[in-house]
């Protein structure tokens, strides 16, 4: 049985090995919800992944929205419907989907509805490691942590629960390091779905404009007492005794595993308090758990935010305490956190006897190995193009303002093509005010699902204000890098039905730019005199690069057992090295002075047989022995 | 009781299926199992490392030195992560070598695997193994890992048998997959006993050893 097998039809009982975000989507399967959206970002997207496998055997709907805001929007409309719904994201897709969020908690929902943030700390894939238990705080709504796949799938049930009985979402936060894990998870029963169509919302029941929202605020207060009084019963907060529990740890999330090992290993008499649900906080479980214990360390990953709050508590209830946590510096403020890390931090005020462990030398000398586009890439053949026909074009002054996508990884070498690269759809945005305000040759790379997400309204700024710059899309015709899910430019939907695809070429020339040429970046030679002609161009020109992404193209190749491959004949090879270091696909090295490609690696795209990589015409196509 | 395997290599060489295959083994042997796996940036290519751990343990991360048994599944990536090595871990390296980009780029070629052993000394014990060449005997090198757990399995005392990764490779391939892993398991772990007895095409790293 493969793992969609068992998160489908694992019988209750039944002990699966399962990924914190499989469980999750097991969850959301025993608590008969009806709806889910979700923006692909690691580390959310295998609970989208494994949903869009099962939606239609699992008898839900499953949709991969625009964007992240549009999810949220999408799933709170099911939910103000009478369904059980859910939204799930990676933490920056929450700052997308704020706004919807914020008016929602005044709004309330009827059926069930959590909102799953997957934060990321130490940065594994993302841009910052923002904590996003603030937005908890900031939109007054509850927020469960589980620590486990197994609390993973079990509190998203409690979660759907909560948020019924409060009439509100209810966050629902995981981190790199839970939705990551990979542990036994006992199945449960799954309810059944009988419900699938929603019923009126109710007239002018979820309106927020000030007037409405001016009642809805006390209200909203209400439902936040009442969800205290749950946070104060609840068992998802909960204590646990090792040996004599003389210290207090007050922890949560993934800190919690770490410190369990730290505490077992050197036999620590501790008493843990392990928040579950860390907005709104048992308060008054927390002042007593004060009381009990002389020392007091708050051992959370990113902010600080439990010991503020624990703080406040202590200096309310006039609890003498002495309490270690981030804001003493006993803890650090940055990155996840390991046993190593709790360990350190614990040596002195606890006296540990640690082992020194030096990292032996040999690591240092281990070559670096960054993430690299694949063999086969299309956007490899992109970047090349480009920057030769910039250079072709005797441009000296460009500025390349990029994206969020695989090709995010031409920013490493040898292609060095991003000056500024903030967030989803920024480099359009950032690249209009670049084009008008700078005399620079603007280009902004962004590919096709970042495009649809936050690429639109940019383009349409910067056209309406008269900006210059080129628009490079890398249409790679899926979402790559979160694990190829659809986007709308695809003819086929979340649940794999067709579905109508969106055509960027028409909504590029709809908002009035004339010069729009689509290539295929295989062929370079077409490639080139392209983006040449739009660079001359005034105002916004844009070129589409479409080619689908290695890895679905390998699928296909491989299932009709026809790969090419290349081989290099040494004896034309002029040594000039231009394929290794100015277009350096990783099937290509260098053996004993020569040049050779890894037939295991080479996907047989064949671009670095081109004349425009290799003068010499040395790279040919070659014969495979078994695929 | 705890042990913890560390696999590493690179991004598309299965790393993660490795992973799977020794948590699904230890699971099987009824032993409570976590794992962590690390998605990066890059979908090929990239540095990957996963790490399993059996027993009585919470957290999917393994401390520094705490590594019981590495598994690498390309040479130079078994050494990135020798910072979670100690002096008994046992090392079993694949001989399959990918040219890292950094240093195509640069002109310069694979590295000195034996050189890299040498000043890795007596870091742990290493090993090192034609698990590619097993694999594809048994019909893919993309079993190498499977081999490298049958040789690790005849080398070392692991908290779970050959019954157990019998189980677990039904759980995790079907078809000709399956018959693939399983004769590259069977071949690991002949392999294995062939270094216990010293017999066999493989080098142990550290100061006599070097140099077949
Ligand atoms: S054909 Fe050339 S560029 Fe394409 S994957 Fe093979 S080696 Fe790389
Ligand atoms: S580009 Fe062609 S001639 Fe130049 S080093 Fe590569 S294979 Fe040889």
């Amino acid at each position: 049985m493969n793992i969609y097998e068992q998160v489908l039809n694992g019988k209750p009982g039944e002990k699966a090995l399962l990924l914190g975000n499989e469980a999750i989507a097991r969850g959301f399967l025993e608590a008969a919800v009806g709806v889910a959206a979700t923006y692909p970002g690691t580390p959310s997207s295998e609970v989208g992944d494994t949903l869009s496998e099962i939606a239609k055997e699992g008898n839900f709907y499953f949709e991969v929205s625009v964007n992240e805001k549009v999810a949220v929007e999408v799933a709170y409309a099911a939910a103000i419907s009478g369904l059980r719904s859910f939204a799930f994201m990676k933490h920056v897709g929450l700052n997308v989907a704020a706004d919807a969020l914020m008016s929602i908690a005044y709004s309330g929902v009827k059926g069930g509805m959590v909102i799953m943030t997957a934060d990321d700390p130490s940065m594994f894939s993302s841009q910052n490691e923002q904590d996003n238990r603030h937005y908890a705080e900031l939109a007054h709504m509850p927020m469960i942590e589980p620590s486990t796949p197994q609390e993973a799938k079990d509190y998203l049930i409690r979660a759907f629960e909560i948020s019924e009985k409060l009439g509100m979402p209810v966050l629902f936060r995981t981190t790199t390091r839970v939705s990551h894990m990979r542990a036994p998870v006992v199945l449960g029963p799954k309810e059944d779905r009988l419900v699938m169509a929603g019923s009126f919302p109710g007239h002018l029941a979820h309106v927020t404009l000030p007037s409405f929202s001016i009642k809805s605020r006390k209200a909203l207060t209400v439902r936040l007492e009442h969800a205290g009084v749950i946070s104060q019963q609840t068992d998802l907060n909960r204590l646990e005794v090792f040996g004599n529990g003389e210290y207090g740890f007050i922890t949560s999330g993934s800190a919690y595993n770490s410190l369990v090992d730290v505490i077992r290993k050197h036999s620590i008499g501790a008493e843990i308090l392990k928040v579950g649900m860390s907005n709104p906080l048992p308060e008054e479980r927390i002042a007593s758990f004060l009381m009990n214990h002389d020392y007091i360390f708050v051992v959370e990953e990113l902010d600080p935010y439990l010991e503020q709050k624990v703080r406040v508590i202590a200096q309310r209830e006039g609890i003498p305490v002495l309490l270690h946590g981030k804001l003493d510096r006993t803890f650090p403020e940055e990155f996840e956190y390991n046993a190593d890390v709790i360990e350190r931090s614990l040596a002195e005020p606890l006296k540990l006897k640690l082992e020194v462990h030096e990292v032996p030398m040999v690591v240092q000398q281990v070559p670096p190995r960054p993430p690299v586009l694949c063999p086969g890439c299309p956007h490899r053949a992109t970047y090349y193009a480009v920057k030769r026909a910039v250079r072709m074009s005797g441009i000296k002054d460009v500025t390349y303002s990029s994206d969020i996508g695989c090709y995010s990884l031409g920013a490493y070498e040898p292609f060095e093509m991003a000056d500024v690269l903030l967030e989803m759809g920024g480099s359009l945005g950032a690249a209009s005010g670049l084009g008008k305000l700078t005399g620079s040759h603007v280009i902004a790379f962004v590919g096709d699902s970042t495009f649809f997400h936050a690429g639109m309204p940019a383009l349409v700024n910067a056209v309406r204000n008269g900006s210059r710059l080129m628009l490079v899309v890398l249409d790679n015709s899926t979402t790559a890098m979160t694990g190829q899910q659809t986007n709308p430019g695809l003819p086929y939907d979340g649940m794999g039905n067709p579905a109508k695809p969106v055509s960027i070429e028409e909504m590029i020339r709809s908002t009035g730019v004339q010069n729009v040429e689509t290539v295929d970046p295989y062929d370079l030679k077409a490639f080139l005199p392209a983006v040449m002609r739009s660079l001359k161009s005034e105002g916004v020109s844009a070129v589409v690069a479409r080619r689908e992404c290695a890895i679905l193209r390998d699928r296909e190749l491989r299932k009709g057992k026809t790969m090419p491959v290349y081989v290099v004949d040494t004896k034309k090879c002029g040594l000039c090295m231009n394929c290794v270091t100015n277009f350096s696909c990783p099937a290509i090295d260098i053996k004993d002075g020569h040049i050779s490609i890894d037939p295991d690696l080479c996907d047989g795209c064949g671009v670095c047989s081109q004349p425009m990589v290799c003068p010499f015409n040395a790279i040919i196509p070659g014969v495979r022995n078994g695929i | 009781m705890e042990y913890n395997v560390i696999i590493a290599g690179v991004g598309g060489q299965g790393v993660v299926t490795l992973g799977s295959v020794i948590a699904e083994s230890a699971m099987d042997a009824r032993l409570n199992v976590v794992m962590s796996e690390i998605h990066g940036l890059s979908q090929r290519g990239g540095s990957v490392s996963v790490e399993v751990r059996i027993g009585d343990v919470r957290s999917p991360i393994t401390p520094a030195g705490a590594a019981d048994l590495i598994l690498g599944l390309e040479s130079i990536e078994a050494f990135r992560v020798l910072d979670k090595a100690n002096s008994n871990t046992l090392v079993l390296v694949n001989s399959r070598h990918m040219t890292p980009v950094y240093l195509s780029i640069r002109g310069k070629e694979y590295p000195d695997i034996r050189e890299l052993a040498r000043s890795a000394g007596n870091t742990a014990r290493i090993h090192f193994m034609d698990a590619e060449n097993l694999a594809r005997e048994a019909g893919s090198e993309r079993a190498a890992g499977t081999a490298l757990l049958g040789a690790a399995l005849s080398m070392t005392s692991i908290p779970f048998d050959a019954h157990n990764v019998h189980s677990a490779l039904e759980k995790r391939f079907s078809g000709r997959l399956y018959d693939i892993n399983f004769d590259a398991f069977e071949r690991g772990e002949k392999a294995g006993i062939e270094v216990l007895e010293g017999r066999g095409d493989y080098i142990q790293a550290g100061k006599a050893a070097i140099g077949r």
